[in-house]
């Protein structure tokens, strides 16, 4: 999952970043509003949710908010901001954000917001998710398979979690890549064949397809 | 008298009408008193002027008359013309004095028929020829007498006579003179008082007329006071107008100031914020006494950040005159945000529908402010469903937020509102939702109740005023 850090804070930004990596997102941070607009608007760059500033230098972050809307980009924006008095919660919620937290915060607030964005942007009203036998905890980014724990590295964690966000899709390679990396991180399109390769190898037999020309799906397998 | 002065400048300094009042007062008893002299003193002097000249024609008539007989004698060749001279103590004397050569005069040689039997004592000064000298003398039957007198010598005495002088002399009654006077004093001093009363009645009147414009202004005052107007309103005579419009400069200025001073508490506050959360999130997650101490301090900050800054934006708000807010669209931007940010929860959120348009006498921040805090707290708190009635009763406005949650033990209900209290530590939220709330409802004198409510949890009655 790819989120998207807009704080011009740059110790809040870190933290925040620190934070999301942890809890096995991919992050990308920017300082400002022009860029926020940028980034948030591009549609080659498939964000899954965004934490938004309020408070942004060039560009105030409720435009940024109201401009993306208005392109029609619908990813969950959480907004994260200083501002705590009802009037300025009403005015973020209709410009279009899907929460609001204020500042000071706590961490874990901010990651369970998110984790309940991310899921409910994907339809899914539980925690956890589940197919078949795996079962996706994403409150402790821990993943089981017939009650077993398996033990999976950040990115294999990252492609396994947007598989299973988007279980009845067929996911195409170029997707995963927007969505497990961050925009500056060095990508090597063959890393995500390797990191299916590995999927498929602690997993259940059969449970990644490949959709020739198409991507990669999850198939149910028949409970056992 | 030494007492009565000090409260009498008092008296003079605290009312302007007084001070008017006395003024024109005195001006109008000073200026009748002044015309009431001059003009008696004049008239008297043309009554005066006149008596005496009449008392003259007489005496010329009498020298004309006065006949020297050959034995030395005189006589008047013809009876004085005016009837009064006949009729005895009729107040009108005529008498013919001898000036003798070394002083024996002979009194009352001739006399009027109304003299009768008395004789007038008259000064003896002895006019020269063709002098008229006037005299006041005491006449018959203790009247007071005006006088004329001169001394004619006849020409041509008989042979080896000496040249005879004679004395003439006019008189008549003072009062004949002095009853006019009385008359036309009584008239003028009624008349002048009539004047003068009526010029005292047109000042007051005329006083509480100029002082109108004075009333009006302080009708104006207070409904700005009271939160009526913004400004003072209404056109005022141009003596007046300058002050008005001084005064709604210093009124402008007044919000202006205390709206700057809101933006820089706003600002103060958010710029707070930024540094406690990297503290709060440095120190987060770390077993260490610091950590610990850190964590708990920036909450204490947090909270007093937060409610100084409500208190302030409250505090500044709710005087600010004359704001009307409606209630309804305020409620349904709080419910989107509530569906948003309790979206786990799945709270059924209604507002009752009502067919008024109900409005807030005061700001939509304030408004927004305690029914936010209400709705969060009942969304919280609420197993799946919140309701939202509105009903404004003259002078009333009252919101009722009914749960379906635990409701709160009657006990405890008093201790909620109080400020930073919690009742269950596990919800989450600072505590001062309610607090804010409190403050903020009886900087605008309304009051906030709880009872049970009919859905199974708790019932909250906030009740405002609607007029000034």
């Amino acid at each position: 999952m790819r989120v998207l850090v807009v704080e011009d804070e740059p110790t809040i930004a870190s933290q925040l970043t620190e934070a999301l990596c942890a809890a096995g997102y991919a992050v990308d941070v920017v300082g400002n509003g022009v860029d926020a607009h940028f980034h948030g608007g591009d549609e080659n760059q498939p964000f899954d949710a965004v934490v938004l500033d309020l408070g942004l230098p060039q560009m105030d972050g409720l435009t940024v908010l109201k401009k993306w809307r208005a392109a029609g980009r619908t990813m969950p924006v959480l907004i994260l901001t200083a501002r705590d008095n009802w009037h300025e919660k009403v005015a973020g919620i209709d410009a279009g954000a899907d929460d609001y937290l204020t500042k000071p915060f706590h961490m874990e607030e901010l990651l369970a917001r998110l984790r309940a964005l991310i899921r409910r942007a994907g339809g899914h009203a539980s925690a956890e998710l589940v197919c078949g036998d795996i079962i996706l905890d994403t409150l402790h980014s821990r993943v089981t398979v017939g009650g077993q724990t398996l033990t999976l590295t950040s990115h294999e964690y990252r492609v396994l979690d947007y598989l299973m966000h988007h279980s009845d899709q067929v996911v195409s390679r170029s997707d995963l890549i927007e969505h497990i990396y961050a925009q500056d991180f060095d990508r090597d399109s063959n890393t995500v064949e390797v990191f299916i390769a590995r999927l498929r190898k602690k997993l259940p037999e059969g449970v990644i397809e490949t959709v020739r020309g198409l991507g990669y799906r999850l198939v149910f397998p028949a409970s056992s | 008298m030494s007492f009565r002065a000090p409260s009498l400048s008092i008296a003079l300094r605290g009312s302007l009408r007084l001070r008017l009042l006395l003024g024109t007062l005195v001006w109008i008893a000073a200026s009748i008193m002044v015309a009431g002299w001059a003009l008696g003193g004049l008239f008297r002097q043309h009554v005066a002027a006149q008596f005496h000249a009449e008392l003259k024609t007489h005496l010329d008539q009498l020298a004309a008359h006065l006949v020297l007989e050959q034995d030395g004698r005189v006589s008047l060749s013809a009876a004085q013309s005016d009837p009064r001279f006949s009729k005895p103590y009729s107040g009108v004397y005529w008498q013919i004095d001898q000036v003798g050569q070394s002083g024996n005069n002979v009194f009352g040689l001739l006399r009027s028929r109304s003299l009768w039997d008395d004789v007038l004592e008259v000064p003896s000064d002895t006019p020269m020829n063709g002098e008229i000298h006037q005299h006041r003398v005491s006449g018959p039957g203790n009247t007071t007498l005006g006088m004329v007198e001169r001394v004619v010598s006849l020409e041509d005495p008989p042979p080896g006579q000496a040249e005879a002088r004679f004395r003439l002399i006019v008189a008549a009654d003072e009062r004949q003179m002095l009853e006019p006077v009385e008359r036309f004093n009584g008239m003028l001093w009624l008349t002048l008082g009539l004047l003068g009363g009526g010029l005292a009645l047109v000042a007051v009147i005329q006083v509480l007329i100029a002082l109108v414009p004075l009333r009006r202004l302080h009708g104006a005052l207070a409904a700005v006071r009271s939160g009526r107007t913004l400004n003072l309103e209404g056109r005022f005579p141009g003596e007046v107008q300058p002050l008005v419009e001084e005064f709604n400069t210093v009124l402008a200025q007044n919000a202006e100031v205390v709206e700057r001073a809101r933006t820089q508490a706003g600002n103060l506050a958010h710029a707070l914020k930024t540094p406690l959360s990297v503290i709060a999130n440095a120190a987060n997650g770390k077993d260490s006494e610091l950590a610990h101490l850190v964590t708990s301090q920036v909450e204490v900050a947090r909270k007093q950040i937060d409610y100084h800054l409500s208190r302030s934006r409250a505090a500044a708000s709710v005087r600010i005159p004359g704001v009307r807010t409606p209630v309804f669209p305020v409620l349904e931007g709080l419910v989107r945000v509530m569906k948003r940010i309790h979206a786990d929860r799945n709270i059924e959120l209604t507002i009752l529908p009502s067919s008024e348009q109900v409005m807030f006498r005061g700001e939509e921040q304030d408004l927004q402010e305690m029914l936010g805090n209400l709705l969060d707290n009942a969304c919280k708190w609420a197993s799946g469903r919140v309701d939202i009635s509105v009903s404004a009763e003259e002078p009333y406005l009252t919101i009722v937020i009914d749960d379906d949650g635990c409701g709160i033990a009657e006990a405890e209900r008093l201790r909620v509102l109080d400020r930073g209290e919690r009742v269950d530590e596990l919800t989450p939220g600072s505590g001062l939702g309610l607090a804010i709330v409190n403050d903020v409802m009886r900087l605008y004198g309304g009051r906030l109740e709880f009872v049970d409510s009919q859905l199974g949890g708790l019932r909250v009655k906030l009740t405002l005023p609607m007029t000034d």
